[in-house]
């Protein structure tokens, strides 16, 4: 599903009595998200960036602006109605409920359309197909299930649904067909009894069928007179419920937890099962806000992959909320980075990192943070105080600019070639971490305290004062008055 | 420093250690110790030996002592009359108390205003609006009558100087009954909206997301969330029905709805009112004893009836 | 072979109205859903004022007007003698010196006992402290009809009943000077004080007691008052123990117990102005306690069922 945001904004009134001025928390937002893209909304708190996504799930109302799934309008529908899952930061999963309860709620309420099938009679052909082929494995399985030294049905229900990817009724049936079967030597016969059954079955109920005027399709889709297939709009049924969460629940990895409730899980569990429960209603759009915020350093890691294989796998275009820039940047296809309600740019993981349109992105992303300087340009030459950084026939317009170097631009010693062009720094510390050697530098021309440098080990440097070239990719230029970058 | 503590420790809690030693630990057993003892009298300490009679005397529906007397107060009477009191106030001030306390939590503007309102019954004297109640509910002038059309229908007192009118029973069990759930329902709104302001708006929102009604939200949602409060609020009226007694006095007055002389003298007669009139009316003539055994009893049906809720919670409650 | 749930699809749009029709629906069945809530409200709160408002009324009416067939919702004339003739039928002074001595003393007694033990459940280490808790919760479990029985009987052999009036007074106020419930309410409190400021307050050398007065007590205020405001009220509103030790007695009675005593006789409908004017003198003060101390009120009442 393609998502269109269209001059979105928003403003909380403000409280003319108490002298509270209006906030605009989302300011004229104009975002494309193509289908089946993984997209990540980052900015410091405050940034507009949930509210953003509460619009998209439309528990929020936009001031102004559409927004756009398809070639649908949405904006003024209530959320029910516009086909969302939403993953809450802190997960609102339902303490009462156990997993499973958990994951099918959502399709409690939810109304389908599709042919009218005989699922009875797909449903014995599914167990025939089983019987036929896995029989020996199955009794295994039935066998091997006890409770307490006795035959448990819902453990070997549970075993089979996972082997089989059947629904619970039909292992059941398995199950209770397992027990009337005793002594090794008779398998056969007594397969070949159920299956003729189950056959004998299906054409009575196929009777029955045509009884009242319908046929079978090759599908066992009902079809009438006029030969089309009859449409029914109606509840899911158990049997569709049961499916439909245990497909989901294989495919986030918690079959195992279905049992147990909320408080037993672990928070990268509660995370999955959160998951599995905007999922399941198969939505036209997933949405999470801060999903690993929750979470320690570790598992925070593994959801990462985590989240990035559920969406390949279902290919559900995916919004995420975050502030966390290491975060978007490990999830996401493309990041949008917010300020004060304002988009300041959307584009690739790298390519934001590599090439920020403004000081704020520049400064937002990266680990440790970009060193900025007040410089200037002069004749076509970019200067920190007296020292020329680098020249360029870009550089047209002398003026007083912003120069951000990211920490591993620099690099010192044999590696200086052009003399003319070097930043010379007061090296304070320097810390070794094992491949890589952290600097810590003072100029008086920084913004700030420290300028934190990270070079190869192998280089030499030396505390006190050092002459930097700097790698020409590596510095960003930005107007001194509107913080735009300047290409060079 | 602990062990310096330790003797410090118990000055600190020396006078509550005596005076519940005093006033709670000690009758405690006693009561116990009195309910065996035969024709007690409180004054001297006189008795006649151990006996089980007093709880014979209250445990045994009929005694050949003729209509009106005490012995059979318990079970035909006292013992009734709080068990009907229990099963009807209860379920329906826990119904009605969740109501409001859905809507209330449910509003916007004058939230605070409602709360308080809800909240006055609680700060009243249970005396006071119970002779308030009298009067509201009076026969031949109450404004009861006057609203409902049910001109000289006597609810607690008969038609004024007519020998002839009399309150029927169930006529009083409904006064009686409007007037505990009217002032019971204060702190179990205050406790239900407390409950309900602690359910983290988002399951709502999560709700709203799968297209869930409102009325599912409340069922499947908001009650199982409430239902520490709901069990809570429970025993509580419970226990509070199983006592009741104020209410019975402030409506009635001292003669307990003396009034239908077919079922008795005492009609309204709870189980703690039983108790305190053989204190009070027949303290030395064996009434402690009696009063004892009562209390006893009851407090043996408060612990099973507690039992039971808490083990019917365990499954439905949800902590 | 599997059954192929993906050929279902989602019915999103399951009436056939526009979105702008849709949107006004919800806005509509948004408005009716408040309605209903405010009518549902209003009704039970006027359910839950009118007694009030029938008791002031009732009480500013003539006997003449209170017998009228068809009653009247606003007094027609103001009849303010029924106060004075209450006032003086209740004895009220008497009255409401003896509450005022039993209530003061019973509620500064309980304010102590319970300081001093939350105190301790709190903050000191001593050997069978859980167990002591454990056994003052486990009281609080037991129908107080227990306890009545015996207490009365010490008492009358202590000789406090039979009218005498020191005795009368220690007999109410005693065995209401500890109350279990506002020790764990007030021992909650206490445990919420960070432990950082015993330890500080040990190192610079201040006692226990000190520590106590000065930190402990001044921080624990707000739950103080509610204890203070709701034992004054239960006071007020005791009548079954004073009952049982002032029968005989009216000299020593206290208000609730004077209230009912006074205006016995059931259907006296002569006295019924008199009889609201009573029951109001009665019941303003605590409405006036309550719309003072409303917060403190409430919070105390409701901090009971937090914990379920």
């Amino acid at each position: 599903m393609e998502i269109k945001l269209k001059h979105l904004t928003k403003v909380f009134p403000g409280n003319a009595k108490k002298n509270i001025p209006d906030t605009t928390a989302v300011n004229d937002l104009n975002i494309d998200i193509k289908d089946g893209e993984l997209l990540g909304l980052l900015g410091p708190s405050g940034c507009g960036k949930s509210t953003t996504l509460y619009m998209i799930a439309g528990l929020k109302s936009p001031t102004d602006g559409e927004i756009w799934f398809g070639d649908e309008d949405v904006t003024h529908l209530t959320p029910e109605k516009r086909g969302i899952g939403l993953v809450f930061q802190n997960y609102a999963l339902y303490p009462h409920m156990t997993v499973y309860d958990n994951v099918k709620f959502p399709l409690t309420n939810l109304r389908v359309e599709g042919p009218k099938k005989a699922t009875k009679i797909i449903d014995n052909l599914e167990i025939i197909d089983l019987i036929k082929n896995h029989s020996k494995e199955i009794i295994d399985i039935i066998l091997s299930s006890t409770y307490k030294n006795k035959l448990s049905k819902d453990a070997s229900a549970r075993k089979l649904v996972y082997k089989y990817h059947i629904v619970t009724s039909q292992a059941v049936r398995l199950f209770k067909l397992g027990l009337q079967y005793k002594k090794e030597e008779e398998l056969n016969p007594y397969i070949e009894q159920v299956i003729n059954d189950l056959t004998l079955n299906n054409q009575k109920i196929e009777e029955q069928i045509n009884k009242f005027g319908y046929t079978l399709n090759e599908k066992y889709e009902y079809v009438d007179k006029d030969d089309v297939v009859v449409n029914q709009k109606r509840k899911l049924t158990k049997d569709e419920i049961d499916a439909l969460v245990q497909e989901t629940s294989r495919l986030v990895q918690i079959n195992e937890y279905l049992t147990r409730k909320p408080n037993e899980l672990s928070g990268g569990q509660q995370q999955r099962v959160a998951i599995a429960r905007a999922l399941v209603k198969k939505p036209r759009v997933l949405l999470l806000d801060e999903p690993l915020s929750n979470l320690d350093a570790r598992l925070r890691l593994q959801t990462r992959e985590e989240i990035k294989r559920i969406q390949k796998e279902t290919g559900i275009t995916t919004i995420f909320v975050t502030h966390d820039q290491e975060e978007a940047m490990s999830i996401s296809d493309s990041i949008v980075v917010m300020k004060d309600g304002l988009e300041m740019q959307k584009d690739h993981p790298q390519e934001v990192y590599n090439n920020p349109k403004n000081l704020f992105v520049a400064k937002f992303l990266g680990t440790p943070p970009i060193n900025v300087f007040n410089g200037y340009i002069k004749n076509n030459s970019l200067y920190i105080g007296e020292e020329k950084i680098l020249t360029s026939d870009k550089l047209t317009e002398d003026k007083e600019v912003y120069i951000g170097i990211r920490p591993e631009g620099f690099s010192t010693g044999e590696y200086v070639k052009d003399n003319s062009k070097v930043l010379t720094l007061n090296v304070a510390q320097i810390v070794t971490m094992g491949r890589d050697m952290s600097l810590v530098c003072k100029h008086d021309k920084f913004i700030g305290e420290d300028i934190k440098i990270i070079i190869d080990s192998d280089i030499k440097v030396t505390i006190g004062e050092n002459k930097f070239a700097i790698k020409p990719n590596k510095i960003f230029i930005f107007d001194g008055k509107t913080e735009e970058r300047i290409y060079f | 420093m602990e062990s310096k503590n330790n003797w410090k420790a118990w000055l600190y809690l020396a006078p509550v250690i005596i005076l519940m030693a005093v006033f709670t630990f000690y009758p405690i057993l006693n009561s116990f110790y009195i309910s065996f003892l035969d024709n007690y009298n409180y004054l001297n300490g006189t008795f006649d030996g151990f006996t089980f009679d007093n709880y014979i005397k209250i445990l045994t529906p009929f005694i050949q002592s003729g209509p009106g007397s005490y012995y059979e107060e318990v079970m035909q009477i006292a013992l009734p009359n709080t068990l009907l009191l229990t099963i009807i106030t209860v379920p329906i001030s826990i119904c009605l108390a969740l109501v409001i306390a859905i809507c209330l939590n449910s509003i916007k503007w004058f939230q605070k205003i409602f709360q308080t309102i809800f909240f006055l019954p609680y700060v009243t004297n249970a005396i006071a609006i119970g002779m308030v109640f009298a009067v509201i509910f009076d026969t031949d002038y109450g404004v009861f009558n006057a609203i409902f059309g049910t001109a000289n229908h006597p609810w607690v007192t008969p038609a004024y100087g007519d020998p002839n009118s009399k309150v029927n029973y169930w006529s009083a069990v409904f006064a009686l009954c409007f007037y505990i759930i009217w002032s019971s329902l204060p702190y179990k709104i205050l406790i239900f909206v407390g409950g309900l302001q602690n359910i983290d708006k988002q399951y709502y929102e999560a709700a709203q997301v799968d297209a869930t009604p409102k009325w599912k939200a409340a069922w499947k949602i908001t009650i199982p969330l409430l239902s520490p409060q709901i069990m809570y609020v429970m025993i509580t009226s419970f226990i509070g029905a199983f006592k009741e007694y104020d209410s019975v006095i402030g409506l009635f007055g001292t003669t307990a709805g003396n009034f239908d002389s077919t079922t008795g003298p005492k009609n309204m007669e709870t189980m703690v009112y039983f108790i305190y009139s053989q204190i009070s009316d027949r303290a030395t003539r064996g009434g402690v004893g009696l009063a004892s055994a009562a209390a006893v009893f009851l407090f043996i049906i408060i612990m099973i009836f507690t039992a039971l809720q808490f083990w019917v919670g365990k499954k439905r409650v949800h902590y | 072979m599997r059954q192929d749930y993906n050929s279902l699809h989602l019915v999103l749009k399951d009436s056939g109205f526009d979105i702008k029709t849709r949107e006004n629906i919800s806005k509509v069945m948004k408005i009716i859903g408040m309605v209903f809530t405010y009518i549902v409200l209003i009704l039970f709160a006027i359910l839950v004022v009118f007694p009030f408002y029938w008791m002031i009324i009732t009480s500013l009416k003539s006997g003449e007007e209170i017998q009228r067939l068809i009653p009247t919702y606003w007094p027609e004339v103001f009849v303010w003698s029924n106060y004075s003739e209450a006032m003086q039928r209740l004895n009220f002074g008497t009255l409401l010196t003896n509450t005022l001595i039993v209530g003061i003393f019973s509620t500064l007694g309980t304010l102590f006992t319970t300081i001093f033990a939350a105190f301790a459940f709190a903050r000191l280490e001593f050997r069978g402290r859980d167990f002591m808790f454990s056994l003052l919760l486990a009281t609080m479990m037991i129908p107080g009809e227990m306890m009545v029985i015996s207490n009365y009987t010490s008492v009358s052999l202590l000789g406090m009943t039979g009218g005498n009036r020191t005795g009368a007074y220690l007999a109410m106020i005693l065995p209401f000077m500890i109350s279990v419930f506002y020790i764990y309410l007030l021992r909650q409190n206490f445990k919420q004080i960070p432990n950082e400021l015993y330890l500080a307050a040990k190192v610079d050398g201040k006692s226990d007691w000190a520590f106590l007065w000065k930190v402990m007590v001044p921080l624990a205020m707000p739950t103080l008052t509610t204890i203070f405001i709701l034992k004054l009220m239960g006071t007020w509103n005791a009548y079954v123990w004073p009952n049982l030790i002032t029968t005989g007695h009216d000299e020593l009675k206290l208000i609730s117990n004077g209230l009912r005593d006074s205006f016995n006789t059931a259907g006296d409908i002569d006295d019924y102005g008199i009889q609201m004017a009573a029951t109001v003198v009665v019941t303003v003060p605590l409405l006036l306690l309550f719309i003072i101390f409303r917060k403190y009120i409430m919070r105390g009442v409701g901090r009971a069922g937090i914990k379920g």
